[in-house]
Protein backbone atom coordinates (compact mmCIF):
# COMPACT_ATOMS: atom_id res chain seq x y z
CA UNK A 1 0.00 0.00 0.00
CA UNK A 2 1.58 3.43 -0.91
CA UNK A 3 1.62 5.82 1.98
CA UNK A 4 -0.99 8.28 0.56
CA UNK A 5 -3.57 5.43 0.54
CA UNK A 6 -2.99 4.07 3.78
CA UNK A 7 -3.72 7.65 5.02
CA UNK A 8 -6.23 7.68 2.69
CA UNK A 9 -7.86 4.70 4.48
CA UNK A 10 -7.21 4.88 8.03
CA UNK A 11 -6.99 8.37 8.60
CA UNK A 12 -10.59 8.95 9.97
CA UNK A 13 -10.09 6.45 12.20
CA UNK A 14 -7.06 8.21 13.80
CA UNK A 15 -8.76 11.63 14.08
CA UNK A 16 -11.67 10.04 15.63
CA UNK A 17 -9.28 8.26 18.33
CA UNK A 18 -7.57 11.69 18.64
CA UNK A 19 -11.54 13.64 19.48
CA UNK A 20 -12.17 10.71 21.69
CA UNK A 21 -8.86 11.20 23.59
CA UNK A 22 -10.03 14.85 24.18
CA UNK A 23 -13.11 14.05 25.50
CA UNK A 24 -11.69 11.56 27.97
CA UNK A 25 -8.87 13.20 29.15
CA UNK A 26 -10.79 16.61 29.68
CA UNK A 27 -13.66 14.61 31.72
CA UNK A 28 -11.56 11.31 32.98
CA UNK A 29 -13.34 7.78 32.48
CA UNK A 30 -16.25 8.47 34.68
CA UNK A 31 -17.70 10.90 32.28
CA UNK A 32 -17.71 8.56 29.73
CA UNK A 33 -19.83 5.89 29.18
CA UNK A 34 -19.69 1.73 28.36
CA UNK A 35 -20.09 2.26 24.42
CA UNK A 36 -17.86 5.31 24.20
CA UNK A 37 -14.90 3.04 25.99
CA UNK A 38 -15.67 0.25 23.93
CA UNK A 39 -15.09 2.21 20.91
CA UNK A 40 -11.72 3.83 22.27
CA UNK A 41 -10.48 0.19 23.07
CA UNK A 42 -11.02 -0.31 19.83
CA UNK A 43 -9.84 2.22 17.79
CA UNK A 44 -7.09 1.70 20.09
CA UNK A 45 -6.29 -1.60 19.22
CA UNK A 46 -6.96 -0.70 15.57
CA UNK A 47 -4.15 2.08 15.73
CA UNK A 48 -1.79 0.05 17.09
CA UNK A 49 -1.99 -2.30 14.24
CA UNK A 50 -1.62 0.65 12.02
CA UNK A 51 1.68 1.70 13.92
CA UNK A 52 3.10 -1.93 13.45
CA UNK A 53 2.66 -1.42 10.21
CA UNK A 54 3.48 1.82 9.54
CA UNK A 55 6.41 0.82 11.49
CA UNK A 56 7.12 -1.69 8.77
CA UNK A 57 6.41 0.34 5.87
CA UNK A 58 6.88 4.02 6.60
CA UNK A 59 9.79 4.10 8.45
CA UNK A 60 11.50 7.76 8.78
CA UNK A 61 8.09 9.44 8.00
CA UNK A 62 6.18 12.09 9.88
CA UNK A 63 3.08 9.72 9.98
CA UNK A 64 5.01 7.10 11.66
CA UNK A 65 5.87 9.67 13.95
CA UNK A 66 2.12 11.11 14.64
CA UNK A 67 1.03 7.59 15.53
CA UNK A 68 3.43 6.79 17.79
CA UNK A 69 1.83 10.17 19.47
CA UNK A 70 -1.29 9.14 19.22
CA UNK A 71 -0.63 5.35 20.64
CA UNK A 72 1.20 6.41 23.52
CA UNK A 73 -1.61 8.89 24.55
CA UNK A 74 -4.25 6.12 24.15
CA UNK A 75 -2.04 3.69 26.32
CA UNK A 76 -2.20 6.69 28.64
CA UNK A 77 -5.63 6.73 29.12
CA UNK A 78 -5.81 3.00 28.95
CA UNK A 79 -3.90 2.19 31.53
CA UNK A 80 -4.04 4.24 34.15
CA UNK A 81 -2.57 3.83 37.48
CA UNK A 82 -5.33 3.18 40.73
CA UNK A 83 -7.09 5.85 41.42
CA UNK A 84 -6.14 7.73 44.98
CA UNK A 85 -8.59 6.51 47.17
CA UNK A 86 -9.45 7.67 50.61
CA UNK A 87 -8.75 3.80 51.34
CA UNK A 88 -5.52 3.82 49.73
CA UNK A 89 -4.60 6.81 51.81
CA UNK A 90 -5.65 5.63 54.99
CA UNK A 91 -3.72 2.54 54.02
CA UNK A 92 -0.67 4.90 53.42
CA UNK A 93 -0.36 6.47 56.75
CA UNK A 94 -1.42 3.74 58.47
CA UNK A 95 0.70 0.66 57.21
CA UNK A 96 2.80 1.99 54.48
CA UNK A 97 4.65 4.88 56.27
CA UNK A 98 5.40 3.17 59.42
CA UNK A 99 6.81 0.03 57.90
CA UNK A 100 8.87 1.94 56.07
CA UNK A 101 10.56 3.44 58.89
CA UNK A 102 10.77 0.08 60.93
CA UNK A 103 12.16 -1.35 57.80
CA UNK A 104 14.88 1.17 57.97
CA UNK A 105 15.60 1.44 61.90
CA UNK A 106 19.94 1.93 60.96
CA UNK A 107 19.42 4.59 59.43
CA UNK A 108 17.35 6.29 61.85
CA UNK A 109 19.45 5.51 63.95
CA UNK A 110 22.60 6.57 62.54
CA UNK A 111 20.46 10.03 61.96
CA UNK A 112 19.36 10.06 65.69
CA UNK A 113 23.46 9.68 66.51
CA UNK A 114 24.56 12.80 64.40
CA UNK A 115 22.11 14.85 65.59
CA UNK A 116 23.19 13.77 68.98
CA UNK A 117 27.19 14.54 68.28
CA UNK A 118 26.01 18.10 67.22
CA UNK A 119 24.43 18.62 70.43
CA UNK A 120 27.11 17.36 72.10
CA UNK A 121 29.85 18.89 70.30
CA UNK A 122 27.83 22.53 70.43
CA UNK A 123 27.81 21.83 74.15
CA UNK A 124 31.75 21.48 74.42
CA UNK A 125 31.95 24.36 72.11
CA UNK A 126 31.07 27.04 74.08
CA UNK A 127 32.13 25.44 77.25
CA UNK A 128 35.44 25.66 75.20
CA UNK A 129 35.30 29.14 74.08
CA UNK A 130 31.88 30.83 74.33
CA UNK A 131 32.67 33.07 70.42
CA UNK A 132 31.76 29.90 68.98
CA UNK A 133 28.32 31.17 69.46
CA UNK A 134 28.66 34.29 67.42
CA UNK A 135 29.28 32.03 64.49
CA UNK A 136 25.93 29.93 64.38
CA UNK A 137 23.44 32.32 66.43
CA UNK A 138 22.19 35.66 65.06
CA UNK A 139 22.78 38.80 67.06
CA UNK A 140 19.31 39.56 68.12
CA UNK A 141 19.56 36.12 69.67
CA UNK A 142 22.99 36.89 70.99
CA UNK A 143 22.43 40.34 72.51
CA UNK A 144 19.19 39.14 74.07
CA UNK A 145 21.06 35.92 76.05
CA UNK A 146 23.91 38.49 77.10
CA UNK A 147 21.37 40.58 78.84
CA UNK A 148 20.31 37.69 80.77
CA UNK A 149 16.95 37.28 78.81
CA UNK A 150 14.64 34.91 76.16
CA UNK A 151 14.94 35.99 72.91
CA UNK A 152 11.61 34.27 72.23
CA UNK A 153 9.39 36.81 74.26
CA UNK A 154 10.87 39.54 71.77
CA UNK A 155 10.10 37.95 68.76
CA UNK A 156 6.69 36.17 69.84
CA UNK A 157 5.39 39.76 70.80
CA UNK A 158 5.93 41.41 67.89
CA UNK A 159 4.63 38.30 65.21
CA UNK A 160 1.74 37.12 65.77
CA UNK A 161 1.30 33.98 66.58
CA UNK A 162 -0.52 32.32 63.17
CA UNK A 163 2.15 34.05 61.51
CA UNK A 164 5.29 32.55 63.65
CA UNK A 165 3.40 29.19 63.84
CA UNK A 166 3.29 29.41 59.83
CA UNK A 167 6.62 30.23 59.11
CA UNK A 168 8.31 27.80 61.88
CA UNK A 169 6.28 24.79 60.21
CA UNK A 170 6.98 25.73 56.50
CA UNK A 171 10.87 26.65 57.39
CA UNK A 172 11.35 23.56 59.37
CA UNK A 173 9.10 21.32 56.49
CA UNK A 174 11.96 22.54 54.24
CA UNK A 175 15.15 21.76 56.58
CA UNK A 176 13.71 18.00 57.03
CA UNK A 177 12.78 17.80 53.22
CA UNK A 178 16.37 19.09 52.22
CA UNK A 179 17.81 16.37 54.78
CA UNK A 180 15.56 13.66 52.75
CA UNK A 181 16.83 15.19 49.36
CA UNK A 182 20.48 15.45 50.30
CA UNK A 183 20.28 11.51 50.82
CA UNK A 184 21.50 11.96 46.77
CA UNK A 185 24.62 14.23 48.02
CA UNK A 186 25.43 10.30 49.50
CA UNK A 187 24.75 11.94 52.49
CA UNK A 188 26.88 14.32 53.16
CA UNK A 189 23.78 17.53 52.72
CA UNK A 190 21.85 14.73 55.30
CA UNK A 191 24.72 14.71 57.56
CA UNK A 192 25.69 18.23 57.66
CA UNK A 193 21.75 20.08 58.29
CA UNK A 194 21.15 16.74 60.99
CA UNK A 195 25.02 17.86 62.40
CA UNK A 196 24.26 21.82 62.03
CA UNK A 197 20.79 21.62 64.00
CA UNK A 198 21.76 19.50 66.86
CA UNK A 199 25.06 21.65 67.07
CA UNK A 200 22.65 25.06 67.50
CA UNK A 201 20.69 23.28 70.24
CA UNK A 202 23.62 22.39 71.92
CA UNK A 203 25.33 26.01 71.74
CA UNK A 204 21.86 27.77 72.92
CA UNK A 205 21.48 25.08 75.84
CA UNK A 206 25.14 25.92 76.84
CA UNK A 207 25.23 29.77 76.50
CA UNK A 208 21.63 30.07 78.25
CA UNK A 209 23.18 28.05 81.23
CA UNK A 210 25.99 30.18 81.30
CA UNK A 211 23.78 32.78 81.99
CA UNK A 212 21.00 31.77 84.02
CA UNK A 213 18.72 30.93 81.60
CA UNK A 214 18.51 27.03 81.20
CA UNK A 215 15.47 26.98 82.99
CA UNK A 216 13.75 29.27 80.93
CA UNK A 217 15.14 27.54 77.28
CA UNK A 218 14.24 23.76 78.74
CA UNK A 219 10.52 25.27 79.19
CA UNK A 220 10.11 26.98 76.01
CA UNK A 221 11.94 23.67 73.93
CA UNK A 222 9.58 21.39 76.09
CA UNK A 223 5.88 21.87 74.35
CA UNK A 224 7.74 21.19 70.59
CA UNK A 225 10.70 20.06 71.19
CA UNK A 226 10.58 16.21 71.57
CA UNK A 227 8.55 16.00 68.19
CA UNK A 228 9.95 18.48 66.49
CA UNK A 229 13.29 16.88 67.16
CA UNK A 230 12.04 13.64 66.12
CA UNK A 231 10.48 14.12 62.82
CA UNK A 232 13.80 15.98 61.14
CA UNK A 233 15.39 12.58 62.78
CA UNK A 234 13.13 10.61 61.09
CA UNK A 235 13.76 12.91 57.27
CA UNK A 236 17.15 12.99 57.86
CA UNK A 237 17.02 8.66 58.10
CA UNK A 238 15.00 8.65 54.59
CA UNK A 239 18.27 10.78 53.15
CA UNK A 240 20.40 7.95 54.59
CA UNK A 241 18.34 5.30 53.50
CA UNK A 242 19.45 6.73 50.06
CA UNK A 243 22.64 7.50 50.14
CA UNK A 244 22.83 3.73 51.55
CA UNK A 245 21.58 2.62 48.68
CA UNK A 246 23.77 5.04 46.49
CA UNK A 247 26.46 3.82 48.11
CA UNK A 248 25.80 -0.25 48.80
CA UNK A 249 23.02 -1.32 46.35
CA UNK A 250 23.98 -4.90 46.99
CA UNK A 251 22.71 -7.42 44.94
CA UNK A 252 20.39 -5.25 42.83
CA UNK A 253 21.78 -2.39 39.84
CA UNK A 254 22.07 0.49 41.41
CA UNK A 255 19.21 2.22 39.73
CA UNK A 256 17.29 -0.54 40.62
CA UNK A 257 18.15 -0.27 44.32
CA UNK A 258 17.47 3.20 44.10
CA UNK A 259 13.69 2.95 42.71
CA UNK A 260 12.91 0.53 44.96
CA UNK A 261 14.59 1.82 48.43
CA UNK A 262 13.60 5.35 47.01
CA UNK A 263 10.05 4.78 47.64
CA UNK A 264 10.39 3.88 50.94
CA UNK A 265 12.61 6.92 51.84
CA UNK A 266 10.26 9.20 50.68
CA UNK A 267 7.66 7.52 53.02
CA UNK A 268 9.85 8.63 56.06
CA UNK A 269 10.08 12.06 54.26
CA UNK A 270 6.35 12.51 54.15
CA UNK A 271 6.18 11.26 58.29
CA UNK A 272 7.80 14.45 59.08
CA UNK A 273 5.27 16.76 57.31
CA UNK A 274 1.95 16.67 60.15
CA UNK A 275 4.46 16.35 63.04
CA UNK A 276 6.49 19.64 61.62
CA UNK A 277 2.88 21.62 61.42
CA UNK A 278 1.80 20.29 64.65
CA UNK A 279 5.08 21.23 66.62
CA UNK A 280 5.23 24.36 64.78
CA UNK A 281 1.65 25.62 65.89
CA UNK A 282 2.95 24.77 69.81
CA UNK A 283 6.06 26.42 69.61
CA UNK A 284 4.04 29.45 68.24
CA UNK A 285 1.13 29.08 70.33
CA UNK A 286 2.13 27.07 73.69
CA UNK A 287 5.86 27.14 74.16
CA UNK A 288 5.90 31.00 74.53
CA UNK A 289 2.59 31.07 76.33
CA UNK A 290 2.20 31.51 80.14
CA UNK A 291 0.69 28.33 80.57
CA UNK A 292 2.39 26.20 83.65
CA UNK A 293 5.61 24.23 82.62
CA UNK A 294 4.33 20.69 83.55
CA UNK A 295 1.61 21.51 80.54
CA UNK A 296 3.76 22.10 78.73
CA UNK A 297 6.48 18.99 79.15
CA UNK A 298 3.35 16.68 79.92
CA UNK A 299 2.50 17.86 76.14
CA UNK A 300 5.46 17.65 74.70
CA UNK A 301 6.30 14.26 75.85
CA UNK A 302 3.36 12.90 75.52
CA UNK A 303 2.88 14.19 71.02
CA UNK A 304 6.34 12.57 71.11
CA UNK A 305 5.78 9.60 73.10
CA UNK A 306 2.59 8.83 70.75
CA UNK A 307 4.79 9.63 67.38
CA UNK A 308 7.25 7.45 68.26
CA UNK A 309 4.38 5.01 69.49
CA UNK A 310 2.77 5.11 65.73
CA UNK A 311 6.37 4.79 63.93
CA UNK A 312 7.31 2.02 65.36
CA UNK A 313 4.52 0.00 66.83
CA UNK A 314 1.06 0.45 64.91
CA UNK A 315 0.47 -0.83 61.28
CA UNK A 316 0.42 -4.00 60.04
CA UNK A 317 3.96 -5.82 59.39
CA UNK A 318 4.61 -5.30 55.63
CA UNK A 319 4.06 -9.17 55.02
CA UNK A 320 0.93 -9.43 56.44
CA UNK A 321 -0.77 -6.23 53.88
CA UNK A 322 1.11 -7.68 51.38
CA UNK A 323 -1.23 -10.72 51.68
CA UNK A 324 -4.70 -9.47 51.88
CA UNK B 1 23.05 9.79 23.88
CA UNK B 2 24.11 13.20 22.79
CA UNK B 3 21.55 16.18 24.31
CA UNK B 4 22.32 18.89 21.95
CA UNK B 5 20.43 17.55 18.72
CA UNK B 6 17.20 17.37 19.32
CA UNK B 7 16.27 15.23 16.79
CA UNK B 8 13.56 12.67 16.52
CA UNK B 9 16.26 9.66 15.58
CA UNK B 10 19.19 10.74 17.91
CA UNK B 11 16.27 11.23 21.23
CA UNK B 12 13.94 9.00 20.59
CA UNK B 13 13.55 5.80 23.13
CA UNK B 14 11.93 2.49 22.90
CA UNK B 15 9.03 1.73 25.30
CA UNK B 16 7.49 -1.75 25.24
CA UNK B 17 3.97 -2.22 25.43
CA UNK B 18 1.20 -5.22 26.15
CA UNK B 19 0.56 -5.02 22.47
CA UNK B 20 3.82 -6.30 21.51
CA UNK B 21 4.97 -2.91 19.76
CA UNK B 22 7.59 -1.15 20.56
CA UNK B 23 6.76 3.13 21.34
CA UNK B 24 8.69 5.13 20.18
CA UNK B 25 8.88 8.26 22.19
CA UNK B 26 10.93 11.98 22.15
CA UNK B 27 12.76 12.13 24.81
CA UNK B 28 13.09 16.00 25.66
CA UNK B 29 16.36 17.46 25.53
CA UNK B 30 17.77 19.45 27.99
CA UNK B 31 16.98 22.78 26.96
CA UNK B 32 13.53 22.48 26.90
CA UNK B 33 13.39 21.18 30.19
CA UNK B 34 15.79 24.27 31.15
CA UNK B 35 12.84 26.42 29.21
CA UNK B 36 10.20 24.58 31.23
CA UNK B 37 11.66 25.11 34.30
CA UNK B 38 12.46 28.96 34.05
CA UNK B 39 8.38 29.24 32.88
CA UNK B 40 7.20 27.87 36.05
CA UNK B 41 9.97 29.44 38.02
CA UNK B 42 8.61 32.53 36.20
CA UNK B 43 5.07 32.14 37.02
CA UNK B 44 5.78 31.57 40.96
CA UNK B 45 8.02 34.35 41.32
CA UNK B 46 5.97 36.68 39.64
CA UNK B 47 3.03 35.45 42.11
CA UNK B 48 4.70 35.79 44.95
CA UNK B 49 6.28 38.62 43.85
CA UNK B 50 2.80 40.23 43.87
CA UNK B 51 2.04 38.95 47.07
CA UNK B 52 4.84 40.01 48.18
CA UNK B 53 4.38 43.75 47.14
CA UNK B 54 0.83 43.66 48.86
CA UNK B 55 2.46 43.11 51.96
CA UNK B 56 5.11 45.71 52.06
CA UNK B 57 2.61 48.19 50.76
CA UNK B 58 -0.13 47.30 53.32
CA UNK B 59 2.66 47.34 55.93
CA UNK B 60 3.77 51.14 54.94
CA UNK B 61 -0.22 52.16 54.32
CA UNK B 62 0.36 52.92 51.28
CA UNK B 63 -2.03 51.17 49.18
CA UNK B 64 -5.01 52.34 52.16
CA UNK B 65 -8.64 51.19 52.10
CA UNK B 66 -9.27 48.80 49.23
CA UNK B 67 -7.59 46.33 50.94
CA UNK B 68 -8.40 47.23 54.47
CA UNK B 69 -10.64 43.68 54.48
CA UNK B 70 -7.51 42.15 53.99
CA UNK B 71 -4.97 42.10 57.55
CA UNK B 72 -1.33 42.50 56.90
CA UNK B 73 -0.67 39.26 58.96
CA UNK B 74 -3.22 37.12 56.39
CA UNK B 75 -1.04 38.09 53.84
CA UNK B 76 1.81 37.68 55.68
CA UNK B 77 0.76 34.35 55.73
CA UNK B 78 -0.63 33.47 52.05
CA UNK B 79 3.06 34.85 51.33
CA UNK B 80 4.61 32.28 53.39
CA UNK B 81 2.55 29.34 52.63
CA UNK B 82 2.88 30.49 48.75
CA UNK B 83 7.00 30.32 49.25
CA UNK B 84 6.87 26.78 50.67
CA UNK B 85 4.48 25.92 48.15
CA UNK B 86 6.25 26.67 45.34
CA UNK B 87 9.26 25.42 46.76
CA UNK B 88 7.39 21.96 47.87
CA UNK B 89 4.17 21.63 46.58
CA UNK B 90 3.38 23.22 43.17
CA UNK B 91 5.58 20.75 41.29
CA UNK B 92 4.50 17.74 42.97
CA UNK B 93 0.70 19.17 42.85
CA UNK B 94 0.49 19.78 39.21
CA UNK B 95 2.39 16.99 38.03
CA UNK B 96 -0.25 14.67 40.13
CA UNK B 97 -3.62 16.58 38.63
CA UNK B 98 -1.99 17.23 35.10
CA UNK B 99 -1.06 13.88 34.65
CA UNK B 100 2.93 14.42 34.34
CA UNK B 101 3.15 18.07 33.21
CA UNK B 102 3.27 21.67 34.92
CA UNK B 103 2.16 24.66 33.45
CA UNK B 104 5.78 25.37 32.19
CA UNK B 105 5.94 21.59 30.70
CA UNK B 106 2.28 22.25 29.17
CA UNK B 107 3.56 25.44 27.37
CA UNK B 108 7.06 23.38 26.30
CA UNK B 109 4.99 20.33 25.25
CA UNK B 110 6.82 18.22 27.55
CA UNK B 111 5.29 15.15 29.87
CA UNK B 112 6.75 13.30 32.68
CA UNK B 113 5.48 9.29 32.20
CA UNK B 114 6.80 6.35 33.30
CA UNK B 115 9.49 4.67 31.18
CA UNK B 116 6.87 1.43 30.33
CA UNK B 117 4.84 4.16 29.15
CA UNK B 118 2.05 4.36 32.00
CA UNK B 119 1.32 7.73 33.49
CA UNK B 120 2.72 8.81 36.52
CA UNK B 121 1.11 8.05 39.85
CA UNK B 122 1.05 10.62 43.07
CA UNK B 123 4.39 8.24 44.71
CA UNK B 124 6.47 8.63 41.61
CA UNK B 125 5.73 12.57 41.15
CA UNK B 126 6.70 13.40 45.00
CA UNK B 127 10.04 10.77 44.49
CA UNK B 128 11.10 12.93 41.60
CA UNK B 129 10.00 16.24 42.81
CA UNK B 130 10.93 16.05 46.73
CA UNK B 131 14.65 15.96 45.30
CA UNK B 132 14.42 18.66 43.10
CA UNK B 133 16.47 20.92 45.22
CA UNK B 134 19.85 18.80 44.37
CA UNK B 135 19.62 17.87 40.94
CA UNK B 136 17.91 20.59 39.70
CA UNK B 137 18.00 23.51 41.36
CA UNK B 138 21.05 25.85 43.18
CA UNK B 139 24.52 25.37 42.45
CA UNK B 140 24.06 21.15 42.74
CA UNK B 141 21.71 21.64 39.44
CA UNK B 142 24.43 20.91 37.93
CA UNK B 143 24.51 17.09 38.68
CA UNK B 144 21.32 16.83 37.49
CA UNK B 145 22.10 18.37 33.81
CA UNK B 146 24.87 16.57 33.30
CA UNK B 147 22.70 13.60 34.34
CA UNK B 148 20.08 14.51 31.63
CA UNK B 149 23.36 14.65 29.41
CA UNK B 150 24.60 11.88 30.34
CA UNK B 151 21.74 8.96 30.34
CA UNK B 152 20.48 8.35 27.21
CA UNK B 153 16.98 8.45 28.60
CA UNK B 154 17.26 11.91 29.72
CA UNK B 155 17.19 10.98 33.41
CA UNK B 156 18.10 12.51 36.19
CA UNK B 157 18.59 11.40 39.56
CA UNK B 158 14.86 11.65 40.34
CA UNK B 159 13.53 10.60 37.58
CA UNK B 160 16.03 7.22 37.69
CA UNK B 161 14.35 7.17 41.81
CA UNK B 162 11.00 7.45 40.19
CA UNK B 163 11.52 5.26 37.11
CA UNK B 164 10.34 8.30 35.01
CA UNK B 165 11.16 10.38 31.83
CA UNK B 166 10.57 13.40 30.29
CA UNK B 167 8.77 13.02 26.99
CA UNK B 168 8.24 15.56 24.37
CA UNK B 169 4.59 15.66 22.77
CA UNK B 170 5.00 16.58 19.29
CA UNK B 171 1.71 18.22 18.00
CA UNK B 172 -0.25 15.86 15.62
CA UNK B 173 -1.10 18.04 12.70
CA UNK B 174 -3.18 15.82 9.99
CA UNK B 175 -3.25 19.22 7.82
CA UNK B 176 0.05 18.02 6.18
CA UNK B 177 -1.91 15.29 4.63
CA UNK B 178 -4.54 17.14 2.97
CA UNK B 179 -3.31 17.09 -0.29
CA UNK B 180 -4.30 13.63 -0.59
CA UNK B 181 -8.21 14.23 0.49
CA UNK B 182 -8.01 16.59 -2.72
CA UNK B 183 -6.22 15.22 -5.29
CA UNK B 184 -5.51 17.50 -7.91
CA UNK B 185 -7.63 16.48 -10.95
CA UNK B 186 -6.29 13.66 -13.46
CA UNK B 187 -4.72 15.29 -16.18
CA UNK B 188 -7.49 14.46 -18.77
CA UNK B 189 -7.39 11.67 -21.55
CA UNK B 190 -3.97 10.68 -21.84
CA UNK B 191 -3.17 7.31 -19.23
CA UNK B 192 -0.07 8.23 -16.55
CA UNK B 193 2.09 5.92 -16.12
CA UNK B 194 2.37 5.54 -12.13
CA UNK B 195 5.66 6.96 -10.46
CA UNK B 196 6.95 5.05 -7.73
CA UNK B 197 8.42 7.53 -4.68
CA UNK B 198 9.34 5.93 -1.20
CA UNK B 199 7.37 7.26 2.03
CA UNK B 200 9.79 9.57 2.46
CA UNK B 201 10.15 11.34 -0.86
CA UNK B 202 6.11 11.15 -1.20
CA UNK B 203 5.48 12.98 2.55
CA UNK B 204 8.40 15.65 1.25
CA UNK B 205 6.55 15.92 -1.85
CA UNK B 206 2.87 16.54 -0.24
CA UNK B 207 4.17 18.82 2.58
CA UNK B 208 5.80 21.18 -0.04
CA UNK B 209 2.80 21.60 -1.76
CA UNK B 210 0.43 21.54 1.53
CA UNK B 211 2.68 24.76 2.59
CA UNK B 212 4.16 26.23 -0.69
CA UNK B 213 1.04 29.12 -0.43
CA UNK B 214 2.15 29.89 2.91
CA UNK B 215 6.14 30.86 2.10
CA UNK B 216 7.71 33.40 0.30
CA UNK B 217 8.12 33.64 -3.31
CA UNK B 218 11.50 33.58 -2.95
CA UNK B 219 12.01 30.41 -0.41
CA UNK B 220 8.91 28.93 -2.29
CA UNK B 221 10.93 28.63 -6.12
CA UNK B 222 14.33 27.77 -4.14
CA UNK B 223 12.54 24.70 -2.35
CA UNK B 224 10.47 23.95 -5.88
CA UNK B 225 13.88 23.86 -7.29
CA UNK B 226 15.60 21.60 -4.78
CA UNK B 227 13.19 19.24 -4.75
CA UNK B 228 12.86 18.99 -8.46
CA UNK B 229 16.75 18.29 -8.68
CA UNK B 230 16.29 15.90 -6.01
CA UNK B 231 13.47 14.29 -6.83
CA UNK B 232 14.32 13.78 -10.97
CA UNK B 233 15.21 10.56 -10.34
CA UNK B 234 12.58 9.49 -9.30
CA UNK B 235 10.86 9.85 -12.86
CA UNK B 236 13.64 8.38 -14.84
CA UNK B 237 12.03 6.71 -18.03
CA UNK B 238 8.89 8.61 -18.25
CA UNK B 239 8.38 11.55 -20.04
CA UNK B 240 8.28 14.22 -17.03
CA UNK B 241 11.98 13.18 -16.45
CA UNK B 242 12.53 15.63 -19.32
CA UNK B 243 9.39 17.90 -18.78
CA UNK B 244 10.00 21.32 -19.67
CA UNK B 245 7.51 22.74 -17.08
CA UNK B 246 8.49 24.98 -14.59
CA UNK B 247 9.95 22.92 -10.77
CA UNK B 248 6.55 23.75 -8.92
CA UNK B 249 4.43 22.85 -12.16
CA UNK B 250 6.73 19.60 -12.85
CA UNK B 251 6.03 18.73 -8.39
CA UNK B 252 2.50 19.04 -8.83
CA UNK B 253 2.38 16.84 -12.05
CA UNK B 254 4.07 13.76 -10.34
CA UNK B 255 2.27 14.61 -7.60
CA UNK B 256 -1.09 13.53 -9.76
CA UNK B 257 1.31 10.23 -11.27
CA UNK B 258 2.18 8.71 -7.27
Amino acid sequence: MTLGAFVRKNRPQWQRLETMLGVIEARGPRGTNRPFLRELTALYRGTTGDLAYAQTHYRGTTLLLFLHQLVARAHNQIYRPHRLTARAMGNFVRNEIPQAVREHVPAVTWSAIIFLMGIALGLSAVQFDERVASVILPNSVLNSIYSGQMWTGGIFSVVPAPVASTFLFTSNISVALLAFAGGLSCGLLTALILFQNGFMLGVVLRLCANYGLLGSVLEFIAGHGVLEISAIIIAGGGGFVLANTLLHPGSFSRRDALAKEGRKAVRMALACVPALITAGCIEAFISPSHLPVWLKVVLGLTLGGVYWLYLLFTGRPAAIAKAT
Amino acid sequence: MNGTSGTWESRKTELELPEEIDLQVEVANVGSRTLAILIDLGLGGLVIFVVYSLVVLLGHNVVGEWVGWLSSSTLEIVLLLLIFGFQWVYFNLFEWIWNGQTPGKRLVHLRVIKIDGSPVSGIDVLLRNLVRPIDTLGPMGLIGLLMIFVNKKGQRLGDLMARTLVIHEIAIDWSIFDQIENPPEAMSGAVVPGIRLNPEQWELLHRYLNRRKELPDEVRARLADSLHQSLRPAARGTDLERSPLLPEDWLLELAKRT
